[in-house]
């Protein structure tokens, strides 16, 4: 069950291959850094399709910008749309897929819904503040 | 292309919980068109998880065996504890720190999906998420913890197995090793296994 454990050189090389890659890109100062789980989703998501030949790398910078763009040339309004550079990066991937005819906006606002609508489970939103299982000391 | 930009409401957890399924939502669709694959993303997701990982777990846990008064406060209230020390995320989910001693080995598990404290340990492993430990940690957890994981508990300690959920978020603090008397926080925390945070695993010097 154990996870195997990869050759921390190959992960080495491969987060300078991808740190090359982000250098250029807005706010891509080399340091990725995540707040959220989704965040670093995205980040892998837009990665991933670019390795797989969905898309320019320059073709997601630009949608990169222009999104960055749009909120500055809304007021950069902290308090209407704070900002969240990843949001901003979904929003890049969403444009290039959609550019290329890979995606279509009403698909995943229904994919969403779905995902919204799944429900995560009955009683998964509460706390279990017992145990929920244990095994008893022999002594 | 719109993202579901709620105004003013962009950093609830209720946008957060939004923009997460729109990120599940593309990765789907991106999966089913072939656009990549799955096991592309989860490597891509591996270089970085070290990142917002186990080392700002390790630093509360050298903290709480270095700080009585830190433990006290840390076992009282996890988040607020976290929070001095600037960890924390925007989920807002309450985490619970629970303390492995001579009488009682804790271990975590999500047995529903893969909740698990973010902020401290990073991304779960993939053996966390599924079915597998879900379901046998809960059932066998003594025998799942000696065989998959090699860590053998005492029979005279008690096991106890906490189901994390969203509202809820467990993590170990594992019992500090002999012979580290005298170390330093910074010493410590490179001893601090995510494993052990879990509770499948202790720390050895």
């Amino acid at each position: 069950m154990s996870s195997p454990t990869r050759e921390s050189t190959e992960v080495g090389d491969a987060r300078r291959r991808v740190e090359t890659l982000i250098a250029g890109t807005p706010g891509g100062d080399g340091e990725a850094s995540f707040r959220e789980p989704w965040e670093l989703r995205a980040f892998a998501l837009a990665v991933a399709a670019y390795h797989a030949g969905q898309y320019e790398w320059s073709e997601f910078q630009l949608s990169l910008i222009e999104s960055i763009r749009r909120w500055e040339a809304d007021g950069a309004d902290e308090g209407a749309e704070p900002w969240s550079y990843y949001e901003h990066w979904l929003t890049a991937l969403e444009t290039v897929l959609a550019g290329s005819g890979l995606l279509s906006e009403a698909d995943l606002d229904e994919r969403t819904r779905a995902v919204l609508a799944t429900p995560r489970n009955a009683n998964h939103h509460e706390a279990h503040r017992e145990p929920i299982a244990t095994d008893p000391a022999i002594r | 292309m719109t993202v579901p930009h709620t105004v003013a409401a962009a950093a609830t957890p209720e946008h957060q919980a939004e923009v997460a399924a729109r990120v599940k939502a593309v990765e789907s669709i991106m999966i089913e068109k072939g656009l990549m694959s799955t096991e592309a993303v989860d490597r891509l997701a591996e270089i970085y998880e070290n990142e917002v990982g186990p080392q700002l777990g390790a630093k509360v846990v050298a903290k709480a065996w270095t700080d009585p008064e830190f433990k006290a406060r840390l076992l009282a209230n996890a988040t607020a504890a976290c929070a001095e020390l600037g960890i924390g995320g925007l989920q807002g989910e309450e985490m619970v720190a629970v303390e492995n001693t001579d009488d009682v080995h804790h271990v975590i598990v999500c047995t529903l999906c893969s909740c698990y404290p973010w902020p401290v340990l990073g991304l779960p492993p993939n053996w966390y998420k599924q079915p597998a430990y879900r379901a046998r940690i809960v059932r066998e957890p003594r025998k799942v913890l000696r065989e998959e994981f090699g860590c053998a508990v005492p029979d005279s300690t008690e096991v106890r197995v906490w189901d994390s959920s969203s509202e809820l978020r467990y993590w170990v603090v594992p019992q500090r090793p002999a012979g580290t008397e005298g170390w330093t926080e910074e010493q410590l925390e490179a001893i601090i296994t995510r494993d052990s945070m879990v509770g499948v695993g202790t720390v050895s010097a």
